[in-house]
């Protein structure tokens, strides 16, 4: 603050270097007022001025070099030149009263002093008019401005007051003036800040000076002693009152000591000295109440158990149904089984060496691979409990609710994981178990049989010729025709749907269509005969209308059999021309396939029922047909020959896919009601299952059996059973469930062997068939016995 | 064209919802979104892309499927939970003005109950579902009823834990469906299979258990309150299914005595009350749980009889019906067919591996799991010490029906058997029966086993040899029967010859000797150390000899060296060469060095030592030969994962980085066994 101080000193002597005359005057004016204040101060500060001078010399040479020096000094002038400027025009502006002001700024004071004598000169020396002519020729007056002096108004001088009115002086924060006197002249901002400080750190604090500023006027307030008190008491929360006691002394009117002279006069009333009556009538109502049992005494409270006994009292899945997965839902894993390690006496390898518990020890709790540490003890009664346990608990909690769960793939699969899971017995049954019923009555092998669709009949047909049809359930013989003499019957099938009952079966070159009417009721018998004649008219008409053009032989010849026949019921004879091994119908029944494995191009034939028409699909069929089926549900036609299985589209007549089952000579075959699976039998023991959608070679290969396989069959009712028979003498009856998901392969489970045909020079089983919805199944054996199994 | 569609308002940004907004959408406090998250099964899910999730910000936040959330705003739970706030509210204010009776009557009448029954039915459409999800509850319920009641745990849900456990326990008593059971260091694990479903729980060891750190009982308790309902329902339909009537009879007093599982009495539908009478499994469950300890021996041994003569019949019957119900067992006749398995009808067996016997435990044997696995199997007689509580077949132990009785207590050496036997009979006197106490006196015809032997009995599913159980004997090692042995790991079960990779167990052997020799030469050195002259000699000869070999070799050469002077100096050449250099030397090395060494010998006019090295030298060379076998694998493999490309190859890396850790852990493991397995035959040796 000193320096600045001195500068400004320097730079007021700077400025007014022209009126030294006046400055002496002064000088000596400032002297006297300063004198009579304060001597030393001022003695001091001449000091300080002459000990400066060479310091404000290199200020002026800084000021002509302008921005050669440093930046503080710059700033320094900069600051000065301000300052001085401010006080320049404060002075100007505010003719002050010396009285109060002249402690503040004894410099600018002595500047003021003397501007206003220079004021006085110039009135003394100069007119205050000029004359002019004006437009008109009139002499004008024109008035100087009227210099606002000090004597220029002859009024009382009141003093300056500012005049913007009852407005916050913090409006004029940001400008040099705090408002405007009467004139209108701006009120200059007095000088505040560090100059300020400067000084007032270097005078006394005068009495009542406080420090603050008086809003109305911009200058510094002054307290006197009393009002400071009456502050200071404000701010003590203190009375300002004099005098004031606020803590007298507490005089106690009712204390414990008797007074000679009580404050009342009055006798102790009675009541003080009886009892109560209203009191004694209450509790004599209690009492009262008590007596009869009214108001009981205590009653310890009573558990209510009645409602927890009967939470569970009712089958919550009785009506059970299952609900499809919904594919966001991931049941929580489950928690992994314990390993070897857990064992309260594992082997003894398993137990951590010194190092392995010293590095599982200084684990962090929360980092550890595993949370327990193997450890061996010799009898059970040493092992201690767990100390871990609740808190495992609850992190599963923790877990079950808490953690994200993600589907993850993981990457080393483990090939069992991927295995189905075995059905468990019970889930198996039903299946064929015991031999419920045997048919005797063919001398002979039986070489065929078959179940008719509504499930009461079986038709049998042997080596003797004689294709008869039995009573399913009791073994009953009910009707037989022999068909041929020296032929033997190969194949016996019943047309597939209900409302019709028509037996195909084939003996040597011939084909018969048989309705055993003796024992159909009428109508189906009816309708049944209505579907075989229906043929016997389009068959006759075609080759005409061709009008003979072909001259081949047609593929087969429809004909009635005979009047001995027609008179059993065979109603058709169809003859081809080599002998028919193997009968199968289309699902609708309208047409039906034979097979006559040595026949060329006539080994596959496919008869139209409706129309007594017979087609060669095959021209020539590569190897020995052995087996045809039709697709169950679509055109395709499957066709084994001696090693391989072709399916053929039959919409678009051509070759879908060729199975391998790598067999050296397929017997038969069936198709799985869904189409999608075929199992194989073949004659080198073996029974392959394929699967159509998964490759063309089998899926499994099972080998049980010690003798060839001579016939397959599928269930076709709904149960996921299939069946072989095979020269060993017994069936075998398998499970074999196909599911739809294409991600799961079928399972196959082995369940039952059915001995009791006997074998026969080196023939046992011939044929299976399957009732149609029940698990029972009918086998025909070499022995000249069918036997049914439920 | 369509419009423009808006960020953000379809897909993963709509299918999830952080908690908070869940929360705030259901209107509930966070603790009751928790416990209904708990009944509902509904868990935080991990979206596939965050990003897409979170709209840019990377916040770890949890989401929930946002159908699960919808589903919820339809919870009648969700009503009963606002009646809850609103009635405590109620009794918060009638507590803050002092009107304790008024908050009482309060709690008393308006707390809404809460029922789960519905949500059981929705979580498990179908039985199956909830048998699946069986293992936590049982677990959880299991260790709730070996709690202490405490402050969070009212002693109401424990006796409740209690009840369905050992209802649970009886239905796989009498169903028979308990498969396996393992004694862990944690508790002892069970399985059962329940219409096909395998359902294993984890029951603790009788000990107080240790609930300090920061458990919160109250989501635990929310937990079991869920499980509980569960497991009525689900013990209502094993029982109902299996003819029998659901609540069992429940003994108080006899359970306060400790009965346990013979408090409950079983009962037959009413219908065929008559028949189930005489059912044999139910209503032993009821004589025993009547469990007069002054059953006389002579009726025990009648019943004895009468059960015997009951399972011959029964026995003979399944062999009659065998024949015809029972899945055949399928043999393949030639080596080349698929084998199908079969599943394996059991039951019978399993309830008939105790039949016969009637056992006895001793008090320093756990009772419960004992009494639960032997009745499980077939045991109907079981007896215990008094002291175990209620419900014994006997109490006796003399009984002489007896013919298994299981003891875990160590063998007491002979001085101190032969001074006591006395006392007790002098006492005894002569009118009550010798006293048959297990240390002092063995009865005759009696089976003593460890309690081992039960667990590792079922297991296997036979009976074992009970000496290798004998009371005091060394136990064979107790193995978890759940461990299926998996290609590449290592199996205890098997000696170490099948399962070592080639080279293994030579290689083992060099090093052990390696580290014997290391141990030596130490000693060696400094035994010569007085000697440094010679060493040195020595050292510098050797480097002289013998280029290519390495600085370790010296220390190994001092012994040999040693008796350099005496030996011909040929020989002894030939002996460190052989010992150290084979694994720095390639072969062609070793070819060459030998024929040259032969050529020195030849020269020198003697005939080189090969019988005494062959064996070592055979050794050596298996092991080198699966070593080089193994380099060129990896080289080979090497080389082919050049040719992956990147992403595959890396997925390779994650793939053989598990499998390394497995064949890192089971060399260990196997390396363990073998040094076990010497330190045996050593001891065996000696």
């Amino acid at each position: 603050m000193a320096p600045n101080s001195r500068k400004r000193k320097a730079v007021n002597r700077d400025s007014t270097p022209d009126n030294d005359s006046e400055e002496d005057l002064a000088d000596g004016l400032e002297g006297i007022l300063s004198h009579s204040e304060d001597e030393s101060e001022d003695s001091q500060d001449e000091d300080v001025g002459s000990g400066d001078e060479s310091e404000e010399d290199t200020f002026s040479e800084d000021e002509v070099d302008e921005d050669m020096e440093s930046g503080t000094d710059l700033f320094d002038a900069e600051v000065d030149i301000r300052e001085q400027m401010r006080n320049l025009e404060a002075t100007e502006g505010t003719p002050r009263k010396e009285s109060s002001q002249l402690i503040h700024e004894p410099d600018s004071h002595t500047e003021a002093d003397d501007e206003l004598k220079l004021g006085y000169e110039g009135e003394e020396l100069l007119h205050n008019y000029t004359v002019t002519t004006d437009a008109n020729g009139n002499p004008r007056y024109l008035y100087k401005e009227i210099d606002p002096v000090y004597n220029s108004d002859d009024s009382d001088a009141q003093e300056a007051t500012n005049t913007i009115g009852n407005i916050p002086l913090s409006y004029y924060n940001a400008y040099p003036h705090i408002g405007y006197d009467i004139n209108g002249k701006k009120i200059m901002r007095p000088a505040k800040g560090e100059a300020l400080d400067a000084l007032l750190e270097s005078i006394d604090i005068p009495e009542g000076w406080t420090g603050l500023t008086d809003p109305a006027t911009g200058k510094p307030l002054q307290l006197t002693g009393e009002e400071l008190d009456v502050l200071k008491k404000i701010t003590r929360n203190e009375i300002l009152e004099e005098g004031y006691d606020p803590y007298p002394e507490m005089v106690h009117y009712f204390s414990g000591k008797e007074e000679i002279m009580p404050l009342s006069a009055a006798p102790e009333p009675k009541r003080r000295f009886v009892p109560s009556k209203h009191e004694a009538k209450r509790v004599m109502k209690i009492v009262k109440a008590i007596r009869e049992g009214r108001i009981q005494p205590y009653k310890p409270p009573v558990e209510e158990e009645g409602e927890e006994k009967d939470i569970y009292n009712y089958d919550i899945w009785a009506n059970e149904v299952p609900r499809p997965e919904h594919s966001m839902h991931i049941a929580a894993p489950k928690l992994p089984p314990p390993t070897y390690d857990q064992s309260y006496h594992p082997p003894p390898e398993y137990l951590p060496d010194k190092e392995e518990k010293k590095a599982w020890e200084e684990v962090d709790e929360e980092d550890r691979e595993k949370e327990y540490l193997p450890t061996s003890y010799d009898a059970l009664r040493k092992v201690p409990g767990y100390g871990r346990f609740v808190k495992e608990k609850f992190e599963r909690c923790l877990d079950l609710y808490l953690a994200p769960r993600v589907r993850r793939n993981r990457l080393n699969i483990d090939p069992e994981s991927l295995l189905p899971k075995l059905p468990s017995p019970e889930e198996l049954k039903p299946f064929p178990t015991t031999c419920a019923a045997v048919f005797r009555g063919h001398e002979g092998r039986v070489r065929s049989i078959s179940i008719d669709p509504w499930g009461y009949f079986l038709a049998s047909g042997g080596d003797d010729g004689v294709v008869r049809i039995w009573e399913l359930l009791t073994g009953r013989q009910l009707w037989s025709v022999k068909l041929s003499d020296e032929d033997a019957v190969d194949a016996v099938s019943w047309r597939p749907g209900k409302e019709s009952t028509i037996l195909a079966a084939a003996a040597g070159e011939n084909i018969y269509l048989i309705v055993p009417f003796a024992i159909l009721s009428p109508d189906v018998e009816q309708s049944s005969r209505d579907l075989l004649d229906t043929g016997w008219g389009y068959a006759a008409s075609k080759p005409t209308a061709t009008n003979g053009v072909t001259t081949k032989e047609p593929p087969a010849r429809w004909s009635r059999p005979g009047i001995r026949l027609e008179d059993k019921g065979v109603l058709v004879q169809i003859a081809v021309r080599s002998s028919v091994k193997a009968i199968s119908w289309h699902r609708k029944g309208e047409y039906f396939t034979t097979i006559s494995p040595r026949g060329q191009s006539t080994a596959v034939a496919i008869h139209a029922l409706s129309k007594h028409l017979t087609q060669l699909p095959f021209r020539r069929l590569k190897g020995l047909a052995q087996s045809a089926q039709f697709h169950p549900s679509k055109p395709i036609f499957f066709v084994a020959t001696k090693n391989s299985i072709r399916s053929y589209d039959l919409a678009k007549q051509e070759l879908v896919k060729i199975l391998q089952p790598g067999a050296k000579w397929i017997s038969s075959f069936d198709v799985h009601p869904g189409g999608d699976n075929l199992i194989v039998g073949t004659y080198d023991k073996r029974l392959l299952w394929h699967d159509l959608d998964l490759s063309t070679k089998p899926y499994k290969t099972l080998r049980y059996h010690q003798e060839a396989i001579r016939a397959v069959a599928f269930h076709q009712g709904g149960l996921p059973l299939f069946a072989d028979a095979s020269d060993d003498g017994s069936l075998q009856i398998f499970h074999g469930r196909v599911v739809q998901d294409l991600m799961e392969n079928a399972t196959i489970v082995p369940l039952k062997v059915l001995r009791g045909h006997q074998v026969k020079s080196r023939l046992g089983v011939m044929d299976v068939d399957w009732h149609p919805r029940e698990p029972w199944c009918a086998s025909a054996g070499a022995d000249g016995t069918c036997r049914l199994w439920n | 064209m369509g419009r423009i569609k808006k960020k953000g308002t379809s897909g993963a940004a709509k299918n999830y919802i952080s908690r908070t907004r869940a929360v705030k959408k259901l209107q509930i406090s966070l603790p009751d979104f928790r416990r209904l998250c708990i009944f509902k099964g509904i868990y935080p899910r991990e979206p596939r892309n965050k990003k897409k999730v979170s709209k840019g910000s990377t916040t770890n936040t949890t989401y929930y499927y946002t159908k699960d959330i919808q589903y919820l705003l339809h919870e009648p739970l969700l009503a009963k939970f606002r009646e809850h706030k609103a009635v405590a509210k109620k009794i918060g204010r009638a507590l803050g003005r002092g009107e304790v009776g008024d908050a009482a009557r309060l709690e008393k009448n308006l707390i809404p109950k809460i029922k789960l029954d519905h949500i059981i039915k929705e979580r498990y459409p179908t039985f199956v579902d909830a048998l699946r999800d069986l293992d936590d509850a049982l677990s959880m319920l299991f260790l709730f009823a070996n709690l202490p009641s405490s402050q969070h745990i009212p002693a109401k849900t424990i006796t409740l834990c209690q009840r369905l456990c050992h209802e649970f326990e009886h239905y796989v008593i009498i169903s028979h469906s308990l498969r396996k059971s393992f004694l862990s260091i944690k508790g002892i694990y069970y399985q059962a299979t329940i219409q096909g479903q395998d359902i294993m729980w984890l029951v603790p060891y009788r000990f107080v258990q240790r609930t300090a750190g920061d458990i919160d009982f109250r989501i635990m308790g929310t937990f079991v309150e869920f499980y509980t309902t569960l497991l009525g329902f689900v013990n209502y339909r094993l029982y109902t299914s299996f003819g029998l009537v659901y609540p069992p009879k429940f003994d108080k007093k006899a359970d306060e005595e400790g009965a346990e599982l013979a408090a409950f009495q079983l009962q037959g539908k009413t219908i065929s009350g008559a028949e189930a009478a005489t059912n044999g499994k139910v209503p032993d469950a009821a004589t025993s749980a009547k469990a007069q300890a002054e059953v006389d021996k002579l009726t025990a041994s009648e019943n004895v009889e009468d059960e015997a003569e009951e399972t011959s019949t029964a026995l003979v019957q399944v062999d009659e019906e065998g024949n015809t119900d029972v899945i055949d067992k399928f043999e393949t006749t030639a080596q080349d067919a698929d084998v199908l398995p079969q599943p394996q009808a059991s039951s019978a067996e399993i309830a008939s591996l105790f039949a016969p016997f009637t056992f006895y435990l001793s008090r320093e044997t756990p009772r419960a799991p004992l009494e639960f696995i032997l009745k499980a199997f077939g045991c109907k007689r079981v007896g215990w010490d008094g002291v175990l509580g209620e419900g014994a077949f006997t109490t006796k132990e003399s009984d002489s029906s007896i013919t298994h009785q299981i003891i875990d207590r160590p063998a007491l050496p002979s001085g101190a058997l032969s001074e006591v036997p006395d006392v007790p009979e002098t006492v005894n006197g002569g009118a009550a029966p010798p006293k048959a106490q297990w240390p002092r006196s063995t009865m005759p015809g009696r089976t003593y086993v460890q309690p081992q032997w039960v667990w590792d009995c079922i297991n296997q599913g036979k009976l074992l040899r009970p000496d290798l159980y004998a009371p005091g004997a060394e136990l064979p090692p107790h193995l978890s029967p759940w461990v299926k042995p998996k290609k590449g790991e290592y199996d205890p079960t098997l000696p170490l010859e099948q399962q070592e990779p080639v080279g293994e167990a030579e290689s083992f052997e060099e090093e052990e000797i390696e580290e014997e020799e290391e141990a030596s030469d130490a000693d060696d050195a400094l035994a010569v150390d007085g000697k440094g002259m010679n060493i040195d000699a020595i050292v510098d000869r050797d480097s002289s000899v013998e280029a290519g070999e390495g600085m370790d070799v010296m220390s190994n050469d001092d012994d040999e060296d040693e008796d350099d002077d005496e030996n011909e100096p040929i020989d002894d050449d030939w002996e460190g060469f052989e010992s150290e250099a084979e694994s720095e030397v390639s072969d062609t090395e070793v070819a060459r060095r030998q024929h040259q060494h032969e050529l020195e010998a030849e020269a020198a006019g003697v005939e080189p030592e090969n019988k005494t090295l062959s064996a070592k030298e055979k050794k050596a060379e298996i092991r080198k030969k699966a070593e080089k076998k193994k380099l060129q694998e990896a080289e080979e493999r090497e080389r082919l994962k050049m040719m992956l490309p990147q992403r595959k190859r890396k997925l390779l890396k994650r793939i053989e980085h598990g499998t390394e850790k497995r064949d890192k852990e089971a060399e260990n493991l196997r390396k363990k066994r073998r040094r076990i397995e010497k330190a045996r035959e050593a001891a065996n040796a000696l």
